[in-house]
């Protein structure tokens, strides 16, 4: 396989990934907002201020409303991780490398697409919004589907799994970073309050909200939620889960190329770090800077994935 | 006017439409016509698109498809390919001629200027033997009929004749789509092709290597034809390659993989010429990889198509064809050409400019149904335009009798309805022998009386069946 193809499956599955991590989020606003709207917490602004591209809607809109915010980070061209653009590139990623797909698994990403550039050609409203959103989720469980089902598990796929789970790993360190000071032991009494809705919230938007219900039969406790966010074995969007996933595909592309990679290292490395926290420190970490180091690691194992490979 | 379906009277079908006749009394308009639409769904769902230059605004479009199927009988297949193989054997001949002792020249068949003076003549391949000796190994022979037994050939494609994808695309959403037609027809499968493609360039790069290693070079996701080219290299399970994937390492041609380099031995071009060796052609070109020509001239490499096949695909040059298949193959030639003036002789160009409101004039480089002239359906002004530019440079056009091509109706918005066809066929080329995939790509012109068939021109494709008898 080309080095450039390589880069094109990794990146494929990685913008695939971020754009249904951003319909989760805000799938979960949206619940949230709904429940809560008498509230002046301003959830949607607080999206687009995390978002690393609120310059550019400031340029564009003149407040924060929920109608705007949708649209900016549904269907603004100019916002480079909105889901409209992540599906291009994704779908452009694709069609570089369709040689490599089953047809189903084309097949699925290119009609995400189409339905993506069909409803969201016009203004996204509060009406249509939900369906909107749960198609954009349905899309990709159809082509996870598909994948799984109908891809040989070699090192394309490996490929593709490397693009998802760096992502996703990404995207839950940083959920966990920017609401860290509400996951604090202390947190329930920094405010005197325990700060519910916003728990809720960062579960749902990493699509952990029942399954974390279940397990603690509705316990919220915020060192529990950052324990099972950073560490649980079978929540498939723990930090844990996503390096053991990193981990492992790493180790099947070292047999299949017969090469030790500093990827590969680096990924065994983060695995044993991560399995050890989780134990000896019975979760008494410094959540701040433990997190702040993880979302650095990630970034240096996206590097020497791309050196390692060729991309 | 002859029409495939119906015989003279429109009351009746041809034979090889027997069946099909029955089967379209029993469908109702309505569903057929959903039916149509579904087929346009799968095609947009599977992406096969093609970009059109220079169009903005709706960069990927369909190319139509129609749901009526064209059907040939065996019998006359057998003829048609007969014709064919004959043809491309005699391409094939001649490429090697002029390429090296150019004895068809020394006869006084074709003038040296006509060679040696065109444009697609590439001096770079004189005294240089391919692999095999096969200077065209992907071929595609236009073909129109007129009447029952008349079948002509409009041109030959000896570059890099496109349209194949479409050809097992159309097969395959029709199979889906009606599979009861193929439970009572027998139709010829078509199916192998990539298979007999991917044996056809391991065979012929033998020379290279005993087992090649192969991939189709695009020139990139913004080409017309990007689909076809990953549909190839998908269905043959090779790599799909840009000229920027290619490097040289002593000689060689390497890619870099995600486990290392790997030599290529056989790369099936899918860019022209001009574009292929910055070092050797065109110096601006980014399409294509600077050495590799020079790596094929040394024999490390195998092209297909073989740089300079384009000379074959030369509208004066077809005008010759006759008499170049009676030098090579010693035999008259089974399938007609169009009756061809050549303008750059005197007294075929008065007659031209005499009768352009007759003809089809058409430059001796166009493709894609571009730059021609067809002077029937011409306004006074566009003749009057046409003249000016043809007078000015005379050896650049052929003219053709406007011919009446055959008709075979359409889905239409009115139901069926006649529309002229064309036929491609696609060859195959290995050392061992000349494949012909039974049927071809069926381009019809959808704009009623309309006679240009090409998709950038309005036209659509159809699901072609060769009918065992």
């Amino acid at each position: 396989m080309l080095g450039r193809h390589g880069n094109n499956l990794y990146w494929m599955a990685r913008y695939l990934e971020r754009s249904e991590n951003n319909a989760r989020r805000i799938q979960a606003t949206l619940h949230h907002y709904l429940s809560h709207k008498d509230e002046d917490h301003d959830e949607w602004g607080s999206i687009v201020a995390v978002s690393g591209f609120h310059d550019t809607f400031n340029l564009s809109y003149e407040n924060r409303s929920m109608t705007n915010v949708i649209n900016f980070l549904l269907r603004d061209r100019k916002n480079l991780n909105s889901i409209a653009v992540l599906m291009s590139n994704a779908r452009q990623n694709g069609r570089s490398v369709r040689a490599y797909l089953t047809q189903e698994v084309w097949q699925s990403l290119n009609e995400c697409w189409i339905n993506c550039e069909y409803s969201l050609k016009r203004q996204v409203s509060i009406q249509n919004l939900p369906i909107i959103l749960e198609d954009i989720v349905k899309g990709s469980s159809l082509f996870r589907g598909s994948l799984y089902g109908t891809m040989l598990h070699n090192d394309i796929f490996n490929f593709l799994r490397l693009g998802t789970f760096i992502e996703r790993a990404d995207n839950t360190a940083r959920a966990i970073n920017e609401k860290y000071y509400l996951l604090l032991e202390t947190a329930t009494t920094i405010g005197g309050q325990e700060d519910k809705p916003q728990w809720e919230i960062l579960l749902r938007s990493l699509s952990a909200w029942r399954s974390f219900n279940w397990l603690k039969t509705g316990r919220l406790k915020p060192n529990e939620i950052s324990d099972f966010l950073i560490f649980d074995k079978r929540m498939p969007r723990s930090i844990f889960f996503c390096v053991k996933e990193l981990k492992e595909n790493l180790d099947d592309l070292a047999v299949t190329y017969s090469k030790p990679y500093d990827s590969s290292e680096l990924s065994n490395k983060l695995f044993s770090d991560l399995n050890v926290s989780s134990v000896a420190n019975e979760n008494k970490i410094d959540l701040r800077n433990f997190i702040s180091n993880l979302i650095i690691q990630i970034n240096t194992l996206n590097q020497k994935i791309s050196n390692d490979f060729n991309f | 006017m002859f029409d495939e379906m119906h015989i003279e009277d429109g009351s009746l079908p041809r034979k090889p439409y027997k069946e099909l006749y029955k089967w379209l009394s029993t469908q109702n308009y309505n569903q057929l016509s959903k039916k149509a639409a579904v087929a346009e769904n799968i095609f947009r769902r599977i992406g096969i698109t093609f970009n059109v230059y220079g169009n903005k605004d709706d960069q990927e479009r369909l190319i139509p498809f129609d749901i009526i199927p064209r059907i040939i009988l065996e019998e006359e297949w057998r003829r048609l390919e007969k014709g064919i193989v004959q043809r491309v054997a005699a391409i094939n001949a001649f490429l090697s001629d002029v390429y090296n002792k150019q004895e068809i020249v020394k006869a006084g068949i074709v003038p040296s200027e006509l060679i040696n003076h065109n444009k697609a003549f590439l001096p770079q391949m004189c005294g240089f033997k391919p692999p095999g000796n096969i200077y065209t190994h992907i071929v595609g022979i236009d073909i129109v009929r007129t009447a029952e037994n008349d079948f002509f050939v409009l041109e030959d494609n000896a570059r890099v004749p496109s349209g194949v994808s479409y050809m097992i695309e159309n097969r395959t959403t029709m199979k889906h789509m009606f599979p009861e037609l193929f439970a009572t027809n027998k139709v010829k499968s078509i199916a192998d092709y990539p298979r007999q493609l991917f044996e056809a360039l391991s065979k012929s790069g033998r020379e290279i290597c005993e087992n090649p290693t192969i991939a189709v070079l695009t020139p990139g996701v913004h080409n017309s034809a990007y689909y076809e080219h990953s549909f190839l290299a998908d269905e043959m399970g090779v790599e799909l390659i840009q000229g920027t994937d290619l490097e040289l390492d002593g000689g060689n041609i390497i890619i870099n993989t995600t486990a290392g380099t790997q030599k290529v031995d056989v790369i099936y071009r899918r860019i022209d010429d001009e574009y292929l060796d910055p070092l050797s052609f065109n110096p601006h070109s980014l399409l294509g990889s600077p050495g590799i020509f020079d790596a094929y001239r040394e024999k490390r490499l195998m092209l297909a198509n073989a740089p300079g096949s384009g000379i074959a695909d030369d509208k004066a040059v077809y005008s010759y064809m006759p008499e170049i298949i009676k030098f090579y193959m010693g035999e008259k030639p089974i399938l007609n050409n169009i009756p061809t003036w050549r303008c750059s002789e005197k007294s075929s160009l008065s007659y031209v400019i005499e009768n352009l409101r007759e003809l089809v004039v058409k430059e001796v480089h166009g493709s894609g149904g571009y730059g021609m002239l067809v002077g029937p359906t011409s306004s006074n002004r566009e003749i009057a335009s046409f003249k000016r530019k043809l007078l000015r440079n005379p050896s650049n056009y052929i003219a053709q009798p406007t011919l009446s091509l055959s008709t075979v109706p359409i889905l239409s918005k009115s139901g069926l309805a006649p529309r002229h066809v064309d036929l491609r066929p696609f060859v195959l080329v290995s050392p061992e022998d000349i494949k012909v995939t039974a049927g071809g790509l069926t381009r019809v012109a959808l704009k009623k009386g309309s006679l240009v068939v090409n998709s950038s021109q309005g036209g659509g494709t159809k699901d072609t069946w060769v009918l065992e008898s």
